[in-house]
Parts: structure tokens; C-alpha cells; sequence
């Protein structure tokens, strides 16, 4: 077998639909109608979305070969096998929505450009080829799939304690499918600045200054205790001849549910770990994608796996409840998916094993405990002391942080639990809460800078 | 069966726990980097639990988990009073006045001084 090597990026070239130059991005908005960017919010008014994230990450290049909101018909591909027009595979609705008043007051029709503003400023233009309504609740519905469509893996039916769902049932009914162009390149405020690489750069990255010939990616929407950095440590060793050059830490930042952690100290906590050296720098690199995370669980795994292909990785990390929240999903739902393919999502085969699919390699993994009779952590599937077993429970950590004790060493490294406590102490809370979500819409991860668009 | 809440002895407990019937229901976890006590709960009081707190959930070890801290807090209250672990009754007996301490919890919680 020969040596791996970086994959292409899916749909074999990156998307790269930033304009640059002053002149140029002028031009292409002058004129246009314009419609300043707005979150989705929940039933409550509480901000779940905001589609500047969707924008970033289309015209950046993390969706590749995706363009820009789905027409109708490729919205319905989406659905039904989860391919693009183009035939590539890809996971998730990707829409601009607008109410039917703002529909109305805008006046727009297809074929016109829509300059999109930002905290006020101009920052994209959306090329409107299709104006189209949907159902939100049977996009919503259709998105995540029904135990009885989708029996292999669908356990319960969404619902409203779904933040995924909620999220597109929440979309507003009037679709623009077109291509998004981003014509004044927002600034990333600190700490984010430090971690955004996107693909062609973070590609550049891998290659030329990290040297890695094989990386592989960890998904990650949480501050990493002991078991995380084991389970990248361990997983790290899969490669081919040698284990993997360098590990991609890839954080999403956006609306997340209530009771994760704020988006800066996971970025920060992960950057602790190689700053501090539990995994040296050589070997480790911080980054992020925005999305608000839909908790799609194998649906979103898909997503993941475009992601990280794009960025340059050749290997991807796989756990139990992959992305998932509640037990919507089997537990197993994205190795399932990554090991024999999921018919009725459209994958009679793995995504990495079918035409048009994935290049990226999956490396599933089960979990990590602490084990008292071995004294160390243990990786479940080697550790034969299953009823001695500790587990990092997510929600026993969360407890333990919350009481304000200062975990052991084992279950957090003192300077990632630091990290929480310095964002603790900037929002009053070391979680997720309506608060922070409202913050968040308001400020966002950027500013953007003012550029004046001719009227004419 | 019973299920169980997770009461975290550090230090400042620890000192609260010395010398009392209570001392010998802690257990090390994480080898000893960590002292718990585990209070069992019997399952209709659980029950009263989850309901009384929307996020609250039993994780796959059989522990009440994602409660308030305000709740923690009160059932080592309780337990230093009784010197007991059988407290559940009059930890539901002050449900009202947790719910309300609670509801702040939603919106702050005082972070540790670390250094």
C-alpha cells in the first residue's frame, strides 16, 4: 500500500469566494438592495443561529464544493440521498432564510444581488437564482430522519429538546438559493484570531510548517479533560507505516445548547494542552470552523468529515455519541454509518467507500475511563476491569466545575481548568446560558470592517 | 433499586465530615485524587428529582446528575445536620427554596478564586 498522502479537498478544488480587492468588491455590490443579517432565535427569542457563520464557512472553503444556499431541487438531493446537484456528498440543508414581511419589503426577485450587511457594514452578496418557500418542520424533520424512515439508526422522534431541530424548524419559510461572495473580509477578534486557518491555509500549514505527511482530526465542542486528551493520543497512533504526523483539533464556534462550554475556553483549553505540553506543539494545532452545531450526530459526522478533508487531514476521530445529544440516535450511529454506510440516509456504503464521497479516513474509537486497578486511564475496549471503571461523564465533570472545586489532575489539567475559570469570570457562568447566547449574537466572533458601496 | 447523588468532599467538607458517622462513606474516585460520597436515593424519590428540576437526568451509573449546585449544596447541609445519608426527605422538604436559589444559577454562579 503506498504512503498516505493529504487528500484533495472534496469536490477537488476549494471553494475561494472572498473578494480582496476594494475595486472589485465595489463593483459587485454596487447598487444592490440591502438586508442587514439577523440570528435565528428560539420560541423564547433566545439566538440559535446566526447564517454569517454558514456564509464564513462556504466562501472560506470549509464546505467545499458547496457555493452558497440551496436551490429547491438540491435542497430536496440533500433530503433524500444527502448529495449536492454536483453529485458530491453533503450532509446538511444550507439556506438563507428571510421572513415573508422582510421578503415583501425587500423586493427583490431572481436574478437580482442582495448586498448582505453585517453589524451594519457590507460584507457579502448573495446572487438570488431561486426564490422558494419550505416547511421549516418538515425540513427539520426530514434533516435529522424518523425511527420509522430511518430505523437503522433514528431512536426516538426530534423534537423541541433537540437544539438541531429547533434550529431548522426555526428557519424562516422564504428561501434565496444562490452563490454567497464575501466582498469585505471581517476581523476576527481576539482569542478567535489566533485559531482561524482556513483551508487553503491551514492546508499550507500541514504541509510546509507543521511538515505532517498524515493528520488526523478531532472534532471537539468541549474544554478537554484527561479522557479527551487520551483519546487523542491514542487515536493519533492510527497512520500507516508510522502513526499520524500532527493532530487537528477543530473546534466548532457558534450557538451551542445551553450547558457547554463557552467557545473561548474551549479553544483556549485545547491550546493549553499542547502550550503546556501533555501534546507538544510540533504534534498538536488549535483551529475552528463556525457553525452552529446542529448535534447531528452521523449527519453531522458527514459534515465533519467534509470539513477536515478540506482543511488537509487524512484521518478523522470517531467516538461514542459522535456530536449527539439526548438518545435521539444509537449511540453507535456514526460508526455505523462510517463502517457499513446507512441506506436509508442514502449511503448503501460508507461515505469514505462510495462515488463522489469522502477521501478522509475514519478512526472509530470507543471511550476512555479511569481504571483504579490499572492507575491510569484506560481505553475501554483493553482495560478488563469494566466494573472498577470511572467514567469522565460529561455531566459529573460539569457538576464538579460548577461546585467551584478545583478538579485533580486526572480528570483536568490545572491549566485547562484555569482557562474556565478566566471565561467564568468574564460572563458569571462556566456554561452555555440564554445570556451568553444573547451576548454572542450581538458581538459575534468578528467585527467588520466599513467599506462604502456606490449607490448606483 | 436506588439511585444515587455524587456529593464531592474537598477540603473544606472534609473538615465538616472528621470525626462523625459520615467519615467512613467516603470512597476514593480517580485513585484517591477525588473523595465522594454517594447518597442513595430511593427510585420514587428520584422521581420527585427529575421533576422538580427540568435539566436533571440519571446518567448510565445510576447517578442523579446536572441538578443545581444549590441542590448539591443542600443535601451536604442536610447530611452534616443527620449525620446520616438517609436526608432526602428533608432535602424535598426545602425543594421550594432550591428551586428558587436555582433559578439564579441560571444566570450566575460565583467563579473560584484559583490562583
Amino acid at each position: 500500500m503506498p504512503l498516505l498522502r493529504m487528500p484533495p479537498p472534496h469536490g477537488g478544488k476549494l471553494v475561494d469566494s472572498v473578494v480582496k480587492n476594494k475595486d472589485r468588491a465595489e463593483k459587485l455590490a454596487a447598487g444592490c438592495v440591502r438586508f442587514e443579517l439577523k440570528p435565528t432565535t428560539d420560541a423564547k427569542g433566545v439566538p440559535i443561529r446566526h447564517v454569517y457563520r454558514e456564509i464564513m464557512s462556504v466562501c472560506y472553503g470549509f464546505f467545499s464544493p458547496l457555493e452558497g444556499s440551496m436551490v429547491r431541487e438540491e435542497l430536496e438531493r440533500v433530503l433524500k440521498e444527502r448529495r449536492l446537484l454536483s453529485e458530491w456528498i453533503f450532509p446538511y440543508p444550507i439556506l438563507f432564510d428571510v421572513s415573508e414581511e422582510d421578503y415583501k419589503a425587500l423586493g427583490v426577485k431572481e436574478g437580482d444581488r442582495l448586498l448582505l450587511t453585517l453589524k451594519g457594514q457590507p460584507f457579502a452578496t448573495l446572487d438570488i437564482e431561486e426564490i422558494y418557500k419550505i416547511d421549516p418542520i418538515d425540513v427539520a424533520t426530514r434533516t435529522f430522519g424518523t425511527p420509522e424512515k430511518n430505523p437503522e439508526v433514528v431512536r426516538q422522534p426530534f423534537d423541541d429538546k433537540h437544539p438541531g431541530y429547533v434550529i431548522y424548524k426555526f428557519h424562516q419559510p422564504v428561501i434565496f438559493g444562490g452563490k454567497y461572495t464575501i466582498i469585505n473580509e471581517p476581523k476576527f477578534k481576539e482569542p478567535y484570531d489566533r485559531f482561524w486557518f482556513p483551508p487553503a491555509k491551514c492546508r499550507e500549514v500541514i504541509k510546509n510548517v507543521k511538515k505532517w505527511r498524515t493528520c488526523i482530526a478531532h472534532q471537539t465542542r468541549n474544554v478537554p479533560h484527561v479522557g479527551h486528551e487520551m483519546l487523542m493520543k491514542c487515536a493519533a497512533f492510527t497512520g500507516d507505516v508510522e502513526p499520524c504526523g500532527g493532530i487537528l483539533v477543530n473546534a466548532i464556534i457558534g450557538a451551542k445548547r445551553k450547558g457547554d462550554y463557552p467557545d473561548e475556553a474551549i479553544l483556549e483549553g485545547h491550546e493549553a494542552v499542547n502550550k503546556y505540553g501533555y501534546i507538544k506543539p510540533e504534534r498538536h494545532i488549535v483551529t475552528m470552523t463556525l457553525w452552529d452545531m446542529r448535534y447531528g450526530n452521523p449527519i453531522e459526522s458527514l459534515l465533519h468529515g467534509i470539513i477536515r478533508q478540506n482543511m488537509g487531514c487524512t484521518h478523522h476521530m470517531f467516538g461514542r455519541d459522535h456530536a449527539a445529544v439526548g438518545e435521539y440516535y444509537d449511540m453507535y450511529a456514526t460508526q455505523i454509518l462510517w463502517t457499513k454506510g446507512i441506506p436509508s440516509f442514502g449511503f448503501e456504503a460508507p461515505p469514505n467507500e462510495v462515488d463522489y464521497g469522502l477521501k478522509i479516513l475514519p478512526q472509530n474509537m470507543a471511550e476512555f475511563w479511569y481504571c483504579p486497578k490499572c492507575g491510569e486511564v484506560a481505553y475501554s475496549e483493553t482495560c478488563g476491569h469494566s466494573k472498577e471503571k470511572q467514567k469522565f461523564s460529561g455531566s459529573f465533570v460539569r457538576g464538579i466545575v460548577s461546585e467551584g472545586i478545583f478538579p485533580p489532575n486526572v480528570i483536568f489539567r490545572p491549566e485547562v481548568y484555569k482557562v474556565i475559570v478566566k471565561w467564568w469570570k468574564v460572563y458569571g457562568y462556566p456554561f452555555v446560558n440564554n445570556k451568553y447566547l444573547k451576548l454572542k449574537a450581538q458581538e459575534l466572533e468578528v467585527d467588520v470592517p466599513p467599506l462604502e458601496i456606490p449607490k448606483a | 433499586m436506588p439511585h444515587f447523588i455524587g456529593v464531592i468532599i474537598d477540603e473544606k467538607r472534609m473538615e465538616k465530615i472528621k470525626g462523625t458517622p459520615l467519615e467512613k462513606e467516603i470512597k476514593d474516585m480517580f485513585g484517591g485524587a477525588l473523595k465522594m460520597i454517594a447518597v442513595p436515593i430511593p427510585e420514587e424519590k428520584s422521581k420527585e428529582v427529575l421533576k422538580a428540576f427540568d435539566k436533571a437526568r440519571i446518567d448510565s451509573r445510576g447517578y442523579i446528575e446536572d441538578v443545581p449546585v444549590a441542590f448539591r449544596r443542600a443535601v451536604f447541609e442536610e447530611m452534616i445536620k443527620a449525620k446520616s445519608l438517609n436526608i432526602i426527605d428533608n432535602v424535598l422538604a426545602r425543594i421550594s427554596e432550591i428551586q428558587e436559589a436555582a433559578k439564579k444559577e441560571d444566570e450566575y454562579i460565583p467563579p473560584p478564586e484559583v490562583e
